[in-house]
């Protein structure tokens, strides 16, 4: 037991830190949500190829760094301080599922996905419940491949990406229904995709599929060959849940940072506002709930690292990180008032990722099902 | 990063799980509910002797002061399974006044204490708060002048918990009256059988006894002084901090909330069952996961402490947060519990021995003893984030 970082943990955090403050800036972020952006930032893309971020936790026979989730969850909490785009994000999560989920036949596709040519997303659980793994596809057998209906809500970055990982349920000829994984290429001209408008611009679509055909190659087939497993699914949520609430401290920080910075260089009555005790209340209890979403989420990326499916680590996780990090951009609105609500300024951007993570994955009190079912207080889902 | 015990650690637990198997008796905790830490029956003198037996006492001392030479974890580890189990762990003595004592204190000061604190013989009550010098400490007025080899003492105190059965005060007092208040407070050891002492006891609404003590022409050694004279407000600044880390420890609140959860399952005494309602499950989970930050906040303070930080952030932001979710977790119990919840102690249908009525009264304090948390809140943004003084 020692929960302290390494000197080595903290200069890779630094080095990241300077990074992304070099090619994510609010400016990018921004530009980046208008709805005639298709949401590609190829700087920032360029300068993580080149730090080799993309296959930090991939393997080295796949091109990949070799270094564990942890690491790449420090990655996550350095870009939810600089709002890195949800397209890295997606990218990464695809080569953390294809790693998990993929045989020996994806390997060239998770060199791709280490060295940052392939853009990836997935859409491999509910995407308001993590916890539930129903596919919402379903799969008719058809000359040796696979037909697709259905519609996957809430994909993100569906227009970009390369490859996309999901799950169907079988039907039809081939015996009792049974979920396979699915690795799909995009086809020319592309995905039937509705982009969808909501508050955290951050390129959400629905995908439908018509009567479209898959090879059976691309199956996902699990590394013994036997396809995809539950466990192997849940495995793979929660790692992208303990990913994402490590992105959620680190945006909390920084927005506890900034109003900091605001509330000492505003003055009322004489003085900064940063000497009243009402407003030191409120920054000490924005710190008070980061503490407990920082170690919970720092607890639950380093247990899914090892390997662990970490149910009871996770969702105690995103409870803390939900609240956490809305309710730190929410009062950082009312520590700056009138200056951190014009769209001119930045704090919306952080408020808007916050509102997204809360509720992407399942909100505190959907994780509070899930701990409650862990705790044994309720039946089998 | 590790969020494992490694394996001298889980020996480490395994150790002290076994002692209290061994020594925490159905006679020591009934003891411990009634008259809690501040009224010791035989059960509790027999069971401290046994950990001083251990040397458990030192646990992180230095082997030169006689200890262990335990880092902060190991101690951390060993507080937690103490208060989950509900037995009396080492006191304030020995995980605050001593530590100031081997830092601060003089070399005759070292060889006159700390071996009869080791070995359980010496118990402090702590001395700082007067009837108007509470959370403004510094403002404390009881003074001692020196008179030949004495110090002469005269003043109160308030607040004044385990006078009752201590051996000696630990008491702050104002040595220079002209100095700015910050700079004019010493540290010296009083025997509490010197003539001059009077003890009233105050009964607080948890029923745990506090008192005021008087000091009228209280003479000392002057050799009785920690230290050096006027340097007690830095001396006793510091262990606050240590106070506050030792104070927090989660291990009472984990167990409270394992038997609340044990409690909802079963019947109560009107015959329901509280996890049938989705709100009472609702609450149990988020009790749940709160106390489990509780406990990685006082893991982080501890593993800081043994990487050589003095983590006052980290421990002020955990004493804030356990004291708070004590009440919390009080309050949720006895909703939960209904009309049986309120039950007395000695009722013979209350559930838990009537435990959570009585944490709902216990729980007030640690929100404004040890620091009151609003003052503590200042610290955080001040010490943390740099935000301005403001007079105080």
């Amino acid at each position: 037991m020692r929960i302290v970082k390494t000197a080595e943990h903290q200069e890779f955090q630094r080095s990241l830190r300077d990074m992304l403050a070099d090619s994510c800036s609010p400016a990018l972020v921004r530009s980046l949500k208008q709805p005639d952006s298709n949401g590609f930032p190829a700087r920032l893309w360029e300068a993580l190829r080149a730090a080799g971020v993309f296959g930090l936790a991939l393997d080295k026979e796949h091109g990949g760094e070799d270094a564990t989730l942890y690491e790449l969850g420090l990655f996550f909490e350095e870009g939810g301080r600089a709002l890195c785009p949800s397209v890295v994000y997606t990218t990464l999560q695809a080569g953390v599922a294809l790693r998990r989920l993929g045989g020996p036949e994806h390997a060239e596709c998770l060199t791709a996905l280490a060295s940052g040519e392939l853009i990836g997303t997935t859409a491999l659980w509910n995407p308001s419940d993590a916890a539930d793994l129903r596919p919402t596809l379903s799969a008719r057998p058809i000359g040796g491949g696979w037909a697709l209906d259905g519609t996957l809500p809430f994909v993100q970055n569906a227009e970009l990406a390369d490859v996309l990982l999901t799950t169907a349920t079988t039907g039809g000829t081939d015996g009792p229904a049974r979920m396979i994984g699915l690795f799909l290429r995009r086809p020319e001209p592309g995905w039937s995709v509705r982009p969808l408008s909501s508050l955290a611009g951050d390129k959400q679509s629905h995908v439908t599929f018509d009567d479209f055909r898959v090879p059976a190659a691309d199956l996902l087939t699990g590394h013994d060959g036997r396809g995809v497993r539950q466990d192997d699914l849940r495995w793979t949520a929660n790692a992208v849940l303990a990913l994402q609430c490590m992105d959620m401290v680190g945006g909390a920080a920084c927005v506890i940072d900034q109003t900091v910075a605001y509330v000492k260089m505003r003055e009322q009555f004489g003085r900064p506002i940063a000497s009243f005790q009402a407003a030191q209340h409120l920054v000490a209890d924005m710190r008070i709930t980061l503490d407990a979403a920082r170690l919970t989420a720092t607890q639950a990326i380093w247990w899914v690292s090892r390997g662990e499916t970490a149910m009871r680590q996770v969702a105690i996780a995103k409870m803390h990180c939900s609240e956490a990090y809305k309710w730190i951009t929410l009062n950082s609105h009312q520590l700056q008032g009138g200056m951190g609500y014009v769209r001119d300024t930045d704090l919306h951007l952080w408020s808007e990722r916050a509102k997204l993570t809360e509720v992407l994955g399942g909100s505190a009190g959907t994780a509070r099902h899930w701990l409650q079912h862990e705790l044994g207080l309720t039946g089998a889902r | 990063v590790d969020f494992q015990l490694d394996e001298g650690q889980l020996r480490w637990r395994e150790e002290i799980r076994s002692f209290l198997r061994e020594t925490v008796t159905p006679q020591l905790l009934d003891e411990r509910s009634r008259h809690g830490s501040e009224n010791p029956g035989p059960a509790t003198v027999e069971f401290r002797r046994k950990l001083g037996e251990k040397g458990w006492f030192g646990l992180t001392w230095p082997v030169e002061f006689g200890g262990l030479g335990l880092g902060p974890v190991y101690q951390h580890i060993l507080m937690h399974e103490f208060e989950y189990a509900g037995a009396p762990g080492p006191d304030l003595t020995v995980t605050s006044v001593a530590p100031m004592i081997m830092r601060h204190g003089t070399e005759l000061n070292k060889r006159e204490f700390l071996q009869p604190i080791a070995r359980g013989e010496l118990r402090v009550a702590v001395g700082y708060s007067e009837p108007d010098a509470g959370t403004d400490l510094a403002s404390l007025r009881t003074r001692a002048e020196p008179d030949g080899d004495e110090w002469v003492i005269n003043g109160s105190k308030i607040w004044n918990s385990l006078a009752q059965y201590a051996t000696h005060e630990w008491l702050c007092v104002r040595t220079d009256p002209d100095a700015p208040k910050h700079r004019g407070i010493s540290v010296i050891m009083v025997p509490i059988d010197s003539p001059g002492i009077t003890i009233r006891p105050l009964i607080t609404w948890a029923d745990f006894q506090t008192n005021e003590v008087f000091f009228t022409d209280v003479r000392v050694p002057r050799t009785n002084l920690i230290g050096e004279p006027n340097k007690g407000w830095q001396y006793i600044t510091g262990a606050l901090d240590l106070e506050r880390g030792a104070l927090t420890n989660a291990g009472d609140l984990r167990r409270a909330v394992d038997d609340l959860l044990q409690l909802a399952r079963g019947p109560l005494p009107d015959g329901t069952r509280p996890i049938d309602d989705p709100d009472a499950r609702a609450t149990l989970a988020q009790l749940d996961a709160d106390v489990e930050a509780a406990v990685l906040m006082g893991l982080e303070a501890s593993s800081l402490l043994e990487a050589g930080q003095i983590p006052t952030v980290t421990v002020t932001t955990e004493k804030i947060f356990t004291s708070e979710l004590r009440q919390r977790i009080a309050d949720a119990a006895t909703r939960m519990l209904g009309m049986s919840g309120l039950l007395a102690p000695d009722e013979p249908l209350a559930p838990a021995n009537g435990k959570f009525q009585k944490l709902y009264r216990s729980a007030p304090l640690l929100r404004f003893g040890a620091g009151t948390n609003e003052v503590l809140r200042d610290v955080i943004a001040q010490r943390a984030y740099g935000m301005p003084r403001y007079g105080r």
